[in-house]
């Protein structure tokens, strides 16, 4: 225990230079006593080396060596001897004062060397890794170690390592603010009890590359040719000289917004902020369970004020960076259709009561890696938008699903329109005042749909969005004012695309967007609406539309005799003078059929046939004479092919 | 421990040696320090110094050096301002360090042959087993003992008899299948 000062020349020879005064250390200095207690040594000024006892080992040299010595405390570490022999076991302690011999916990012997000369280490063979093992100075041959920190940086992983191995959190694995730039990645091998799988050998063999394409492949075999576009599915990736710097500015933002602080336990554990061990808290509620005490993304009413004014001059320049952050904290996890909508209006300078939102979103938004992805995606992929002024909110709104309006904020129905926690209501009162609003430009009719659809589908995958909405433009532009329902459904019918996807059809044509589970999601999050925003003001040229589960059509005389044929039949043999139909069960919810008893026979009814949603089997109804009236269940994507009643 | 006989000046820092030592050990490295009185030759491995925060470290006693060439000269691969010793640090490191080998520890049979450890490991991957001298004891309730055989399982229920009964006789297959092919 006695201390010697080893560390301590002040000369600065060899261009070392002083010794911060951090190092402590050297307390590994006994042999025997391997406790793990350490003292500070003490460093001090030049001059006294020469009264110190430890005459020869003021050199710098020994200083590192002795630094690096105690870098290793703690690591495993494989040591040669003399003989031959190796060792492998967790470094303890060394004779730093005299010779450098060492201390190994927990040691095994990998090698044993041949037993010649000295064999003082020995007979732990087959014995199990011995407590402590003892190397004297003259058995050393070396010591190797991997993976050693060495400077701060490393030990500051290594404490963040060590305090969080008990449970590996993904942040930990993760987390690049954690220093290291990659893990070292090792190759996966097959465990060795089962050789039945050696092709895996050959495939995943070589570098990332693999020398096979899939798509080659395929096309070479069966004759497919790829058709993916990547833009089909996310917003075009705009690389133009503006991308560095949107990409800068995008990271200096999340950067701002992750090092934010947070009551939220979760966004600090995600942040890299470590609690304090003291605190009483189960691992569900650290790590699990949803907080609904405070919620960091939503309102303070108080600030409102404040909110106002810094927001003229945020967003006086509307600069793109400044909105899609906006954006991309609304998208995250905690916001919901409130905080979008009134969000995105707040872009916009008439509107004065929901800029607070946006503000506070600003400030306090729970962001999390995914709104930092959105942020950089968004700036960096603009949306091809066929929408000519509105290209750039256009991009914005329809990347991080922001109901972007102008007719709304025009019509300060936003706040309204942010109070209605149901999409819903929201969905038809967005509905009701886009109508009345006599689109200026296709775009509002775009930017409509797409916030509605993305509104409803914020918690699918961001890339459907921008492809609906490019669906949605194309055939909103050649409209005139028809009826707000009429456009919202006559669009999935022209859309044949929509089909696919279910979400489109459902946002798109109707109120309720029930079957998109997302949107069910956000109607059920605390609703964090703004209390002041501005009133809703009910635009008289709207027509409103009740959904009903009634159908639309009772029976009334239909000129033309439309039917709606299913399009997997391909010929509807019908026999004279009676009306044929489809009949359509119950299940069958896309189909609007109209059966008209009373109707005069058709000679050849026309076939209409339903793009729109999946086609079931039909029953087919032949002959029959009696009158029936289908009454399908219309449910609330019906698409409404245009017809005015 | 004879004075080495190397002059300082080959061993300075920064300076990228290659080295064979007495005992067969080749690589190359480059010099952190070299302390004389002790005659350890301290090095980082890999020419081009992973200059990460973690590196490889060899100490090495000089006089076991056989020979050495001179490889080139970079720059102090040790930066002293960066250098920062956490002790707390370090111990709680080695602490969890000694604990997780006292785990594995425990799972290596004393005195058992490499046949039965691997049956240990192997049936360690799905079942709780432990090591009682040389008999393997799962699910505190059934006793494998030597020669670890099917009909060496003993005790427990009959279900876990049973199950331990058929996973050993699946490892034990494996094992020689692996040792057949091998």
């Amino acid at each position: 225990m006695n201390l010697q000062q080893v560390a301590n020349p002040r000369p600065a020879s060899n261009g070392h230079g002083r010794r911060r005064v951090e190092r402590e250390n050297v307390s590994k200095q006994e042999l025997k006593s391997v406790s793990g207690k350490t003292k500070p040594s003490r460093l001090t000024n030049a001059g006294a080396p020469a009264g110190s006892k430890t005459g020869g080992y003021e050199s710098p040299s020994r200083e590192r060596l002795v630094y690096l010595t105690t870098c290793l405390i703690g690591h495993r570490v494989e040591v040669q001897a003399a003989d031959g022999s190796l060792f492998s076991g967790i470094f303890h302690a060394t004779n730093a004062v005299e010779d450098f011999g060492i201390v190994l916990k927990m040691a095994h012997s990998i090698r044993i060397g041949s037993p010649q000369g000295q064999m003082s280490i020995v007979d732990n063979i087959g014995k199990g890794p011995s407590k402590t093992l003892i190397i004297p100075a003259k058995e050393l041959v070396q010591i190797t170690a991997t993976g050693v920190s060495v400077t701060r940086d490393g030990f500051t992983n290594d404490l963040q390592h060590v305090k969080q191995q008990d449970i590996m959190l993904d942040s930990s694995i993760s987390q690049s603010r954690h220093g290291e730039a990659e893990r070292q990645l090792e190759r996966w091998v097959p465990d060795e009890d089962n050789p039945q799988c050696p092709e895996l050998e050959n495939i995943f063999d070589g570098n990332w590359n693999r020398g096979w394409d899939q798509f080659k492949a395929n096309a070479a075999l069966f004759g497919v040719k790829s058709t993916f576009d990547e833009e089909l599915y996310t917003t075009k990736l705009e690389r133009g000289p503006q991308t560095r710097e949107l990409e800068r500015e995008a990271l200096r933002i999340a950067k701002e917004i992750e090092g934010e602080e947070t009551q939220d336990l979760h966004l600090a554990e995600e942040r890299g902020v470590q609690l304090d061990e003291n605190f009483d808290i189960d691992e569900e509620t650290r790590f699990s369970s949803v907080f609904r005490g405070v919620d960091d993304s939503g309102y303070y009413e108080d600030d409102e004020v404040l909110l106002d004014s810094q927001n003229t001059e945020t967003f006086g320049g509307a600069s793109s960076s400044v909105i899609s952050k906006s954006f991309a904290n609304l998208t995250s996890g905690k916001s919901d259709d409130g905080d979008q909508v009134s969000s995105c209006s707040s872009l916009k300078d008439e509107v004065q009561g929901s800029v607070s939102s946006t503000m506070r979103d600003l400030n306090k938004s729970d962001s999390s890696d995914h709104s930092r992805q959105l942020l950089s995606e968004s700036l960096s992929k603009n949306a091809a938008s066929n929408c000519d002024s509105r290209i750039q909110e256009n991009q914005f709104s329809e990347q991080l699903g922001i109901n972007y309006l102008t007719e709304f904020v025009e019509k300060k129905t936003l706040a309204e329109v942010a109070q209605k926690t149901k999409s819903e209501d929201l969905q038809s009162s967005l509905r009701t005042m886009k109508d009345g609003a006599d689109i200026g430009g296709h775009s509002m009719n775009a930017t409509l749909y797409a916030s509605t659809s993305l509104g409803s589908s914020k918690g699918q995958e961001k890339t459907s969005s921008p492809g609906e909405l490019k669906d949605n433009v194309t055939p909103a532009k050649p409209q005139g004012a028809a009826t707000q329902s009429a456009r919202s459904r006559g669009r999935p019918g022209s859309a044949s695309s929509t089909s696919e996807r279910g979400g489109a059809a459902t946002t798109s044509s109707g109120p309720g967007l029930s079957p998109s589970s997302s949107v069910g999601s956000l109607s059920s999050e605390k609703s964090t609406l703004n209390p002041h925003a501005k009133e809703f003001k009910l635009n008289p040229n709207a027509k409103s539309f009740i959904p009903s589960q009634t159908p639309l059509r009772p029976a009334s005389p239909v000129a033309d005799g439309s039917f709606y044929f299913p399009t997997n039949v391909a010929a509807v043999p019908h026999m004279h003078g009676v009306p044929v139909g489809i009949g359509v069960g119950p299940s069958f919810a896309h189909q609007p059929v109209v059966y008209n008893p009373q109707m005069a026979p058709m000679q050849s009814p026309q076939a209409y046939f339903h793009p729109n949603g999946p086609q079931y089997g039909q029953q087919m109804i032949l002959g029959h004479p009696r009158q029936v009236l289908y009454m399908p269940t219309y449910p609330p994507e019906m698409p409404y092919k245009g017809r005015d009643f | 421990m004879d004075a080495n006989s190397f002059g300082g000046e080959e061993f300075a820092v920064g300076c990228i040696l290659s080295i064979k030592t007495t005992l067969g050990d080749e690589f190359d490295g480059q010099i952190i320090t070299f302390d004389r009185p002790s005659n350890i030759l301290v090095l980082q491995e890999g020419i081009k110094s992973v200059s990460g925060p973690r590196r490889n470290i060899r100490l090495l006693k000089a006089n076991y050096i056989k020979e050495f060439s001179y490889l080139g000269q970079a720059e102090d691969p040790l930066n002293s301002k960066k250098c920062y010793l956490d002790l707390s640090a370090l111990q709680a490191r080695e602490e969890s360090a000694i604990r997780q080998a006292e785990i594995e520890a425990e799972r290596l049979g004393v005195g058992v042959t490499p046949v039965a450890q691997s049956i240990f490991d192997a049936l360690s991957k799905t079942l709780p087993v432990r090591w009682d001298k040389t008999a393997i004891v799962v699910m505190n309730e059934v006793r494998v003992s030597s020669p670890y055989l099917p009909e060496s399982v003993a005790g427990g229920t009959p279900a876990a008899n049973e199950r331990v009964r058929k996973v050993l006789e699946l490892e034990r297959k494996r094992l020689q299948s692996r040792g057949g092919s091998q």
